[in-house]
């Protein structure tokens, strides 16, 4: 009995100091900071404030941007599913010639995004594009400002929202058990009975996670309304990121910013819903690598290899364009037309001649891999708890780290840094406003919801089995996490680090409250340059920086993901 | 099979943390190294002139006025003279909520660059500290706040542009009202969609002040409010990563004129080829005038109005003119700015309730956001 007690110990204790961390984190750095703002935002005055709902109900303005999201999240997780499905059966379940090629082409929205993906989308489509004006000498009469409102933007989120499906279906897809399919194939099940009812249902789980993320971007487009939506579709998130930057707008901003978190928390609680109520397995145990199908039908088969390669068109174009432009100037691509002469090395010259421009990359990757990092750990252990764990505390665990989602990412940083530039207790009495320490704080934080989903989906689908097996062999439940399941969904777990990195390195919103003076990050400096009085380039400049951070990205993908499914491929 | 599969997901793993370690060595290292080197290149300075002398305590200072190099030359200069300073370069907008989010633990010692309309909104929150520079005296009336809580350095006027090779003078707009009380001109000149920038805030405040009525919503007549809806009506957006003079030079906008800061005419009339006209109306043009202030609760005070006593000189406010073509605010400095901006000086000031402008300016972008702008 004393033996028993001796060995039980250190798991209890290391179970009550998980947490209380898991608590003191969530109340320090999500909960407190962030109740800190709306307490401040509308109690005001020693009253609460009512005004801005009669402000927002009587803004025509307002409504009609707030019905926009609400149209635009839904439509966008059914043309977004549709697209990423079939760019991952195209690339990984049919039998598709060049498909190594076209899974690059694809997997281009991982490396960019936001409003040089959306520019790049108007060097084809837009006014002075090159479809408008192959259009326009064809048929004289053709409007040239087509690309503009709901259509244009859904067209171009549409193709830019893929990257999810394109790391964490395709993930899914890769260990989908292809004995069942064989097996279906034995009993002469037809090609498409096969995917619907046997691959597909396999992949429910990162579907619906990816689903829920679609439907987020969808709810908070700031880039390509602005861009493409024209006077007509403009959406809520550039009215609220406007307001919460004006002191005395900032009850606007939070309560525009509430109304869509509610719109995300009904999403999520259903989808949580429906998670619990099927467990789904997609792992196979024995593995068998997935034979790539040949569609037996000639002329599907062409059909398909037509539409593979029209995707692949439409993905490519607009990022070839952006790293063209890049070699000329801001003139060139107001324009857009472009002549031999137009081409000009001076903007990657005049960054490389700077002795201090390389050092806000190398603050911004130290920052974003440090976090990234963190966030994983963090999330992992979290997900570990919630996967063994079905209770309330669980729950309130899940939603706790969840609540990022639901506030602008200003409305964060200034919630952080107006909390902690006065000493508080459950701090330790630390000032951190003006550290180096906060800005890493605010980063991990904006990034633990879509880990959490992300890493949570591939747990799911690990199988309880292989747990009890090595349980029944003896291993310690630290060591079974650590050589059993943390490798199954390792591929998922990188996948994450490198998009969690990618998206900080460029950060705005976050950094600029937060960065330590003498540590710059690379969107701060971006933008200062962008928005400098007296240079003119500025557009060519963006996009100069715009393709120095695509060569980064591509090569973090590269290091952490495409590296690993090298040495995935090389053993079998 | 698989065991080596999962060693190679954990080396990899272990790269990466390495890979970071290394990293975040990298960049304290460079930013110490770089500390250090000013620091030196202050004690050998300290031995000469002894007026305006810095005594080599770090002072922190945010501007939305140091990007194109003129932070890194404020850096040395400011060196060769005893100070060390580390500047944070951040738009307008976001150092002024810095500064209100830092309130109560300051990192700032001294702030330099903004306009009029924050100084007063920085003022009125008790962010600031009042300080008479030695030279104070030597810029025009009206520019310096009375209080003493901040003085102008740089002047920069906002203009109402227009390219004179599509548009002459004769045809162009004399004034604001015109883009919307002449048909002519219905369709042809650009609005911003956001309103978070100086120049915006400033030509809204150019426009609204005009209507001034102390019974009127928000300190304005329902005729001014408008005046603002035709405005919205008339013009045509921005878009977002085009600026004003990509518009004007191209061929499928019908945009001919609209909001410029008059330190970006020169650089872009190179840029795109332009030519560019400004209105010079009866009523003046609005200037945004860049300031210099100490942050209330500075560790350095002594150091800060050092400082500023030697930033806003005219000796270092005639070497910033020269070497980025500003307009100084000092008198004695105006010689040293070039022809274009000798021009600029001369325009007549539109008179501008400041105070008036600081206390609503975020309320009128607000309602102009939810009632006017389309």
């Amino acid at each position: 009995m004393k033996e028993k007690k001796f060995s039980f110990t250190p798991q209890t204790l290391w179970n009550i100091a998980i947490f209380v961390f898991f608590a003191w984190f969530i109340f320090a750095f999500l909960v407190f900071p962030n109740l800190n703002t709306i307490v401040s935002v509308f109690y005001q005055n020693g009253h609460f404030t009512t005004e801005v709902f009669d402000k927002l109900i009587h803004s025509t303005k307002a409504m009609r941007s707030l019905r926009n999201s609400l149209i635009l999240a839904p439509s966008l997780s059914i043309t977004v599913g549709f697209v990423g499905i079939s760019i991952v059966l195209i690339t990984e379940y049919f039998d598709i010639k060049g498909a190594n090629i076209l899974r690059l082409g694809y997997m281009t929205t991982l490396i960019y995004s936001g409003i040089i993906l959306v520019s790049g989308y108007k060097f084809v489509y837009g006014k002075t594009g090159i479809l408008t004006n192959l259009f326009a000498k064809i048929f004289p009469n053709f409007p040239i400002n087509w690309f503009e409102g709901y259509w244009a933007v859904l067209f171009v989120m549409t193709f830019a929202c893929t990257s999810n499906h394109m790391l964490f279906l395709r993930n899914a897809m890769r260990s989908v058990d292809f004995q069942t399919v064989e097996a279906a194939q034995n009993m002469g099940a037809s090609q498409f009975r096969i995917l619907t009812k046997v691959v597909l249902p396999t992949l429910t789980p990162s579907l619906m996670a990816v689903t829920i993320l679609t439907f987020i971007t969808g709810l908070s487009a700031t880039s390509a309304p602005l861009l493409v939506g024209g006077q007509n579709f403009q959406t809520i998130t550039p009215m609220i990121l406007t307001f919460a930057n004006n002191v005395s707008s900032r009850p606007l901003a939070a309560l525009l910013a509430l109304f869509l978190g509610a719109a995300t928390i009904i999403l999520l609680t259903i989808m949580i819903q429906i998670e619990k109520r099927g467990h789904y397995m997609s792992v196979s145990k024995v593995k068998t690598t997935i034979v790539k199908q040949k569609i037996r039908n000639p002329i599907l088969n062409v059909l398909a290899h037509v539409y593979a390669y029209f995707l692949f068109l439409i993905y490519i174009t607009p990022v070839a364009l952006v790293i063209l432009f890049s070699f000329t100037d801001a003139a060139t691509i107001a324009s857009k037309k472009l002549t031999l002469s137009s081409f000009t090395l001076k903007n990657y010259i005049s960054i490389f001649q700077k002795a201090t421009s390389y050092k806000p990359f190398l603050v911004s990757i130290a920052y974003s891999a440090i976090a990234s990092f963190c966030v994983a750990v963090i999330v992992l252990v979290a997900c570990r708890i919630l996967q063994k764990r079905k209770d309330h505390l669980a729950g309130a665990l899940e939603y706790g780290l969840l609540i990022p989602w639901l506030l602008p990412t200003t409305l964060m940083a200034l919630g952080l840094i107006t909390t902690y530039n006065s000493p508080r207790p459950w701090m330790f009495n630390q000032i951190l406003t003006g550290t180096s320490v906060i800005m890493l704080i605010g980063y991990i934080v904006i990034k633990i919801p879509f880990t959490l989903r992300m890493t949570k989906a591939a747990f799911f689908s690990l199988d309880d089995s292989l747990e009890d097996a090595a349980r029944n062999m003896g291993a310690k439940p630290l060591y079974t996490f650590l050589r059993v399941q943390l490798p199954i969904i390792m591929p998922t777990v990188l996948a994450i680090f490198a998009l969690n990195f990618n998206g900080l390195l460029g950060d705005y919103d976050m950094s600029v409250f937060m960065y330590h003076p003498l540590r710059q990050p690379l969107g701060v400096y971006i933008k200062s340059l962008s928005e400098s009085e007296s240079n003119a380039d500025n557009a060519a400049l963006t996009f100069v920086y715009a393709v120095l951070m695509m060569v980064i990205s591509t090569l973090v993908m590269y290091l952490v993901y495409g590296r690993g499914n090298k040495l995935d491929e090389s053993k079998k | 099979m698989k065991k080596i599969s999962r060693r190679s997901f954990i080396k990899a793993a272990t790269m990466a943390t390495a890979a970071v370690a290394l990293t975040a060595c990298g960049g304290s290292s460079s930013s110490s190294t770089t500390a250090s080197s000013t620091a030196a290149a202050s004690s050998t300075a300290a031995e000469s002139t002894p007026s305006n002398q810095g005594t080599g305590v770090t002072l922190n200072i945010y501007s939305n006025s140091v990007s194109d190099g003129r932070g890194d030359w404020l850096v040395e200069r400011a060196a060769k003279d005893g100070f060390v300073i580390q500047y944070l370069d951040a738009g307008g907008a976001d150092v002024q909520n810095r500064l209100l989010a830092e309130k109560s633990s300051p990192i700032a010692d001294v702030v330099f660059g903004l306009n009029a309309i924050m100084w007063e909104s920085l003022k009125a929150e008790d962010i600031l500290i009042p300080f008479v520079p030695d030279w104070a005296d030597e810029i025009p009336a009206g520019l310096n706040d009375a209080d003493g809580y901040y003085h102008a350095i740089v002047k920069q006027a906002i203009l109402l542009v227009h390219d004179q090779n599509q548009m002459s003078d004769d045809e162009a707009p004399k004034d604001w009202p015109d883009l919307w009380t002449k048909p002519e001109f219905d369709k042809k000149y650009e609005y911003m969609t956001s309103l978070g920038g100086g120049t915006v805030r400033n030509v809204l405040a150019g426009i609204l002040t005009r209507y001034a009525d102390p019974n009127g919503d928000l300190g304005i007549a329902q005729e001014g409010w408008d005046a603002i809806a035709e405005y919205y009506k008339h013009g045509v957006p921005n878009e977002e990563g085009t600026d004003l003079y990509g518009q004007i030079s191209s061929d499928t906008s019908t945009v001919l004129c609209g909001q410029m800061w008059s330190s970006g005419v020169e650089t872009r009339d190179e840029q795109y080829g332009t030519k560019t006209g400004y209105a010079v109306p009866d009523v003046g043009v609005p200037y945004a005038v860049e300031g210099v202030a100490i942050v209330n609760g500075t560790k350095n005070e002594e150091e800060a109005q050092r400082f500023v006593n030697w930033f806003g000189s005219a000796q270092i406010q005639g070497e910033w003119a020269e070497t980025f073509s500003t307009l100084p605010a000092n008198t004695n400095a105006v010689d040293k700015a070039n022809e274009f901006n000798q021009k600029i000086a001369e325009l007549p000031a539109q008179q501008i309730d400041w105070a008036l402008v600081a206390e609503n300016i975020d309320a009128w972008c607000e309602k102009i956001m939810l009632e006017y702008m389309p």
